[in-house]
């Protein structure tokens, strides 16, 4: 799969090592080791002498080059957001020499590192957790809450998944402002998304809310790593118009949600019907708590 | 008889001659397709931004400027680059090319765009000499040929 992506040296020592199957992450740092992330552990790359293998500068500009398929002006829009993704869902960060003029970010260069993380469709994730975020009215205001590599992305595409499959017809608008949901390649999903989606990527929320609401006429909107601070008011304007949110944020748990700014205003006006707590205790996407919106736990590991 | 053979002989030489003037041609040839291709990606780059195989898919190709397609294509599948083909360049030539694709595709848009200009004003240069070689050189050897045939034909006489 990153075959023809990879420098042979590192590709090698990594199929002689591992399945692709197993692997997150692959990350790569100039002139340090590579690490190849497997259910949350860590192990560092070998080669058949039992060497560590070390990144170098060049291995992490081929890789990004081969990834742009040797058009980096063709990709350059994600690549000043941080990101390529790359058919099959395949997502790369990238971070080293942010380049700026009048205050916009123009390309990153000189890259200094890059973790190249592989998605898994794992299917029925978000089963469990189903009954109580949809009733026969729909799908409930949701927010979903874990620290980042909890597998919320999984779990809410999934979900949607899970709504086609329950063939509960609702128009479903995905707000994929990294492309981390659909990981759209040329306009196409790279993961099962049902056929009840329509996909923005790439764009902003506020753009995918206000034309999305307008022009789509969705029941469900759902969108990744919400900022109380900067995207309730989005948020209100679509339940005002009658369109449910489901929603991912960063937080270890419900008390790490309760210190973040806007939280307080979500619970006095009952924002959101349920708050959905994963974890990686048992692997990504373990699913904790349920909360209802009196935040009052309606599921219990 | 005599004169069938001085016809003859005189053919060949202008036909030799025809052969050795083409590599001019097609030196001016692969040079206005090379500055022409570079024109073109430029404003792919500003406009569509279609991926550098994209585009090479796109080229219409032909004679030696087929090879060069060829061999950039390769290089993009296997990461080899390999101009040896391209007859009508001289080795400098063929160094200077591989270093013109090894940066091509590498930058932001209007890096890029930069970059390509300055591929174009050096090819374009390029292309200049070529057309004064060729406008020099062809009907030269055309001429020196003839003269040599008819000389030779004289002598032969």
């Amino acid at each position: 799969m990153l075959k023809q992506y990879l420098d042979s040296e590192i590709y090698s020592a990594i199929i002689k090592a591992f399945s692709f199957n197993d692997i997150n992450e692959i990350r790569l740092r100039v002139n340090e080791n590579v690490i190849v992330v497997i259910k949350n552990k860590k192990f560092y790359l070998k080669d058949e002498n039992n060497n560590f293998v070390k990144a170098t500068q060049q291995n992490i500009d081929n890789f990004i080059l081969r990834a742009s398929g040797h058009s980096i002006y063709a990709f350059n829009d994600s690549i000043t957001q941080g990101y390529i993704t790359l058919p099959k869902g395949i997502r790369v960060g990238l971070t080293g020499k942010v380049v700026i003029n009048d205050n916009k970010i123009v390309t990153i260069k000189e890259y200094q590192s890059i973790n190249i993380r592989i998605p898994h469709f794992v299917k029925n994730c978000s089963l469990l957790a189903y009954d109580f975020l949809v009733d026969s009215s729909g799908v409930k205001n949701t927010l979903i809450i874990s620290p980042p590599g909890a597998g919320k992305t999984t779990f809410i595409r999934d979900l949607i998944y899970q709504l086609y499959q329950h063939n509960i017809s609702k128009n479903i608008l995905v707000a994929d402002e990294r492309n981390e949901i659909a990981s759209a390649v040329n306009g196409a999903p790279q993961l099962p998304m049902g056929g009840f989606c329509d996909i923005y990527t790439n764009c902003s929320k506020e753009f995918a809310f206000k034309c999305g609401i307008r022009s789509m006429s969705p029941d469900v909107i759902v969108t990744d790593e919400l900022d109380l601070n900067n995207d309730l008011n989005k948020i209100i304007e679509a339940i005002n118009c009658g369109v449910n949110v489901v929603a991912t944020i960063h937080a270890k748990d419900i008390n790490g949600l309760k210190h973040k700014a806007g939280f307080e205003e979500v619970i006095k006006n009952k924002y959101f019907q349920r708050f959905v707590v994963l974890s990686s205790d048992e692997g990504p996407g373990t699913l904790n708590n349920i909360y209802n919106e009196n935040l009052e736990c309606i599921y219990c590991r | 008889m005599k004169w069938f053979l001085i016809f003859v002989l005189i053919s060949t030489i202008m036909l030799i001659a025809y052969a050795l003037s083409n590599q001019y041609r097609d030196r001016l040839d692969f040079y206005t397709n090379l500055t022409e291709f570079l024109r073109r990606f430029k404003l792919n780059i500003s406009f569509k931004q279609d991926k550098v195989e994209q585009f090479l898919n796109d080229t219409k190709p032909r004679k030696h400027f087929k090879q060069f397609i060829l061999s950039y294509k390769n290089y993009l599948t296997t990461g080899k680059l390999d101009l040896n083909a391209i007859s009508v360049l001289s080795d400098e030539e063929k160094n200077e090319l591989n270093e013109v694709i090894k940066n091509m595709g590498r930058y932001d848009a209007n890096n890029e765009i930069k970059q390509t200009e300055q591929f174009i004003a050096e090819m374009d240069i390029k292309r200049k000499k070529a057309e004064e070689d060729k406008n020099k050189l062809c009907p030269l050897i055309i001429k020196l040929s003839l003269l040599f045939a008819i000389g030779l034909s004289i002598i032969l006489v």
